[in-house]
């Protein structure tokens, strides 16, 4: 039986059970390479699940859908790794409860797909582990960054004025972000306004910029804002940046498990302090 | 016989428009991204694509616009106008789609208050649609009964050559003609075989889709629910949308100086219907979604007599989460049969 | 003839540390550049990376993060939470290409009006040497300006 029809018998057996009162997955796209989210409440739902490589989106935002979980039932949500961690930093930062999360896990490797085996957040521990040691970019990612850090920062300014100056400020990238979940985000302020609403180059800059370092030490790297970017902003590179210096500087890698402390809500008193006068 | 224009008088025609006082703008792509910029030469348009990304409204109704500076003193408050630029421009290689947009605009900015914004515009622009001859799966121009040489909204249609050496010319409007009599000697006449247009299929049935809308039993229908369950709520569909038109007004300042700006808006924010006392009559996604396709199906068309669509499928190409409205119209169309 | 450039540059200090070293630089009467902006807050704990964007929004052509040294927060650890604050924020500034001179951080105790003056002075200098922050004031021009298209 393929891993799809596994899943699929799984899942039609959580919802018929009683055990999950909703499976979150992935159904057919308006496109053969598309896969769209997929909210399953009967068995009969469950048949057009799909699992496969083109199922990449990171679907726990989901789960921080308004009023979701305050029945207290339980949901199933089909998960890779970087979703998992994002369940574990939801559950860190008292978003929901993950006894309430019945996780449905797979991973891919080059186009194949294998199950994870576990179903409570806390199952995962040693795949966290391993995802912290095995830290490793695409290539073509990898030579971006490195393209990015041998440039002068004037010349890195300039790069990325390019890029934030296609900015529209459809806010695709923070809609997407399981991590993003602030139900009055800072740009909607305007008692005070920090950072221009305006897509004029300034409050693009200012925005994505406040977006990274809101997400620092939070990001699992699912990739959904570089992929929802209308206007194909390299946004993974900033957030990867990011990840890299808290785990380089506080060996913190986001998501290991729910009672992790947040990187910046938490201190050592030996934190470095390379450059400060 | 017809009028025909080769592709390799396309620069001496940019010539002579730059020499009349024209800007001339078309498909760009660069940095990863294809939209409408001012070219200097012909070789930098990418006449090529199936639609640019970004669309015709942008060159309408800026993204972000500043309308005035203002400056408080004791006595008084002095404010300065920006006015829109001023230059005669020619898109040249604009879609039918995008063309027809900026008509389906046209009577909502000149409703109750003539937008001296659009209008100066519009005014000074001259609109060159080329007809599509490729279409991809999210092309519904011909479900909107608009069609790939669409007229609605342009001065002058081309049609691709057969064998693909220029475009056959149709002048629609005077001020088309008047644009296209500056490259009078660099165009040809002689017989053209133009080539197949696009082949885009029928995808929902829009007329059933009104009736369904204007039933007031379908308003609160689960359907909605249901339909925009994966709704993320961001602003895609609606940027990227050439008749979508909701702005929101963003003073930017400090105390005693500042600019007040016109910024784009979008229904599908979770604050976007927020009043001040803290009620938002459009508190749910599926509340923002069903407003989204009531407008451009509904309430617009009853107003205007004209759907705030033109089919470009962008909703559906960009939308992170796979929505966009082809997939709503066609489940209401099937809901009705 | 046009007037010499002359940095701006915005000090965001904690109250019960550095803003007290720098009153003892000033009952001290020790000389220091006037190009500095204070604006005083309680701790660096209350000091949020916006404050920086604000200040370069404004026009800033540097600015200076500073407080009480680790382990002397009146506080208790407002200072610690700001260290990481300062490391993250840092990396996020170097990346997308703002010149770690123009922003600094330091340690300043009630004590230090010595070191307060002397900081400003070496600060003010750099940053005249490094000149205005050109690239960050032609973002802010272009919100003045009108649109092109």
């Amino acid at each position: 039986m393929s891993i799809q029809e596994q899943y699929r018998k799984k899942a039609a057996e959580l919802l018929s059970s009683g055990e999950v009162k909703l499976v979150i997955g992935y159904g057919a796209g308006s496109t053969p390479e598309r896969r769209r989210a997929l909210f399953a409440r009967t068995a009969d739902d469950a048949a057009l699940l799909h699992v496969d490589a083109s199922c990449d989106a990171n679907l726990s935002g989901y789960l921080v859908t308004e009023g979701l979980l305050s029945d207290k039932k339980k949901i199933g949500i089909f998960l890779r790794p970087e979703g998992i961690r994002s369940v574990n930093i939801l559950a860190a930062e008292s978003q929901l409860d993950p006894d309430q999360i019945v996780i449905l896990g797979f991973t891919e490797e080059n186009g194949t797909i294998s199950a994870l085996q576990g179903t409570h957040a806390s199952d995962f521990a040693a795949l966290m582990t391993a995802l912290k040691e095995n830290r490793t970019p695409s290539e073509k990612e990898q030579a971006l960054v490195e393209k990015i850090e041998a440039m002068t920062p004037q010349e890195r300014f300039a790069f990325w004025q390019a890029e934030f100056a296609k900015c529209i400020k459809c806010y695709a990238c923070r809609q997407v972000c399981p991590m993003c979940y602030c139900k009055r985000c800072i740009v909607d302020n305007n008692q005070p306004q920090w950072v221009h609403t305006s897509s004029h180059t300034l409050g693009n800059f200012e925005w994505n910029l406040v977006r990274a370092f809101h997400l620092s030490g939070r990001c699992v790297e699912c990739g959904g804002c570089d992929r929802a970017c209308p206007v194909n902003i390299p946004l993974r590179l900033i957030n990867r940046r990011m990840a890299n210096e808290v785990l380089d500087a506080f060996d913190h890698f986001s998501g290991m498990d729910q009672n992790q402390e947040p990187v910046l809500a938490s201190f050592k008193k030996d934190d470095p302090e390379t450059f400060i006068l | 016989m017809t009028k025909i224009l080769l592709r390799d008088k396309l620069d001496d025609c940019l010539t002579r428009w730059h020499a009349a006082g024209f800007d001339v703008v078309g498909p760009v792509r660069k940095n990863n991204i294809s939209q409408y910029a001012t070219v200097e030469k012909a070789d930098e348009l990418d006449l090529g694509t199936i639609l640019p990304d970004r669309t015709l409204k942008d060159l309408f109704f800026p993204q972000t616009e500043p309308m005035f500076s203002y400056r408080i003193s004791k006595q008084k408050i002095d404010t300065e106008e920006y006015l829109p630029p001023g230059r005669q421009r020619i898109i040249f290689g604009a879609r039918p789609c995008d063309a027809s947009a900026m008509a389906i605009d046209d009577p909502l900015f000149g409703w109750d208050y003539q937008d001296t914004y659009w209008f100066k515009r519009r005014n000074e622009t001259v609109i060159v649609t080329i007809a599509c001859t490729a279409a991809d799966e999210f092309c519904m121009c011909t479900s909107l009964k608009l069609a790939p040489d669409s007229t609605q909204g342009s001065d002058i249609l081309l049609r691709p050559l057969g064998d693909n050496r220029g475009w056959q010319v149709e002048e629609l409007t005077d001020r088309g003609r008047e644009a296209f009599s500056r490259i009078e000697g660099l165009l040809e006449e002689s017989p053209a075989q133009t080539a197949a247009l696009a082949d885009v299929p029928v995808k929902f049935d829009l007329d059933i889709c009104r009736e369904w809308l204007q039933n007031p039993e379908n308003f609160e229908s689960h359907f909605w629910k249901e339909i925009s369950m994966r709704c993320i709520g961001c602003g895609t569909c609606t940027f990227l949308c050439p008749t979508c038109h909701c702005f929101d007004f963003q003073d930017e300042g400090d105390t005693y100086t500042g600019i007040r700006r016109k910024n784009w808006d979008s229904c599908s924010f979770a604050l976007f219907t927020m009043h001040t006392s803290g009620h938002n009559p459009r508190s749910t996604q599926s509340a923002r979604w069903r407003q989204r396709i009531m407008h451009k199906f509904n309430y617009f068309p009853g107003k205007f007599n004209m759907n705030s669509c033109s089919g470009c499928g962008r909703c559906t190409r960009e939308c992170p989460v796979d929505m966009g409205i082809t997939e709503t119209l066609q489940e209401i169309t099937k809901l009705s049969q | 003839m046009s007037k010499p450039f002359e940095p701006k540059i915005v000090a965001f200090v904690c109250t019960y540390c550095t803003y007290a070293g720098a009153d003892l630089a000033g009952t001290s009467r020790l000389k220091y550049p006037p190009n500095i902006r204070m604006v005083r807050l309680p701790c660096t704990g209350r000091i949020s990376p916006m404050f920086i964007l604000k200040a370069l929004q404004k026009g800033a052509d540097g600015v200076l993060v500073s407080g009480c040294h680790p382990g002397d927060c009146h506080f208790t650890h407002g200072n610690y939470h700001a260290r990481r604050r300062w490391t993250v924020f840092r990396a996020l500034l170097n990346f997308t290409g703002i010149p770690l001179e123009r922003i600094r951080f330091s340690w300043i105790s009630a004590a230090e009006g010595v070191k307060f003056a002397e900081l400003i002075s070496s600060l003010t200098e750099d940053i005249r040497k490094l000149g205005p922050f050109e690239q960050y004031k032609a973002m802010i021009h272009e919100t003045e300006a009108p649109v092109s298209l």
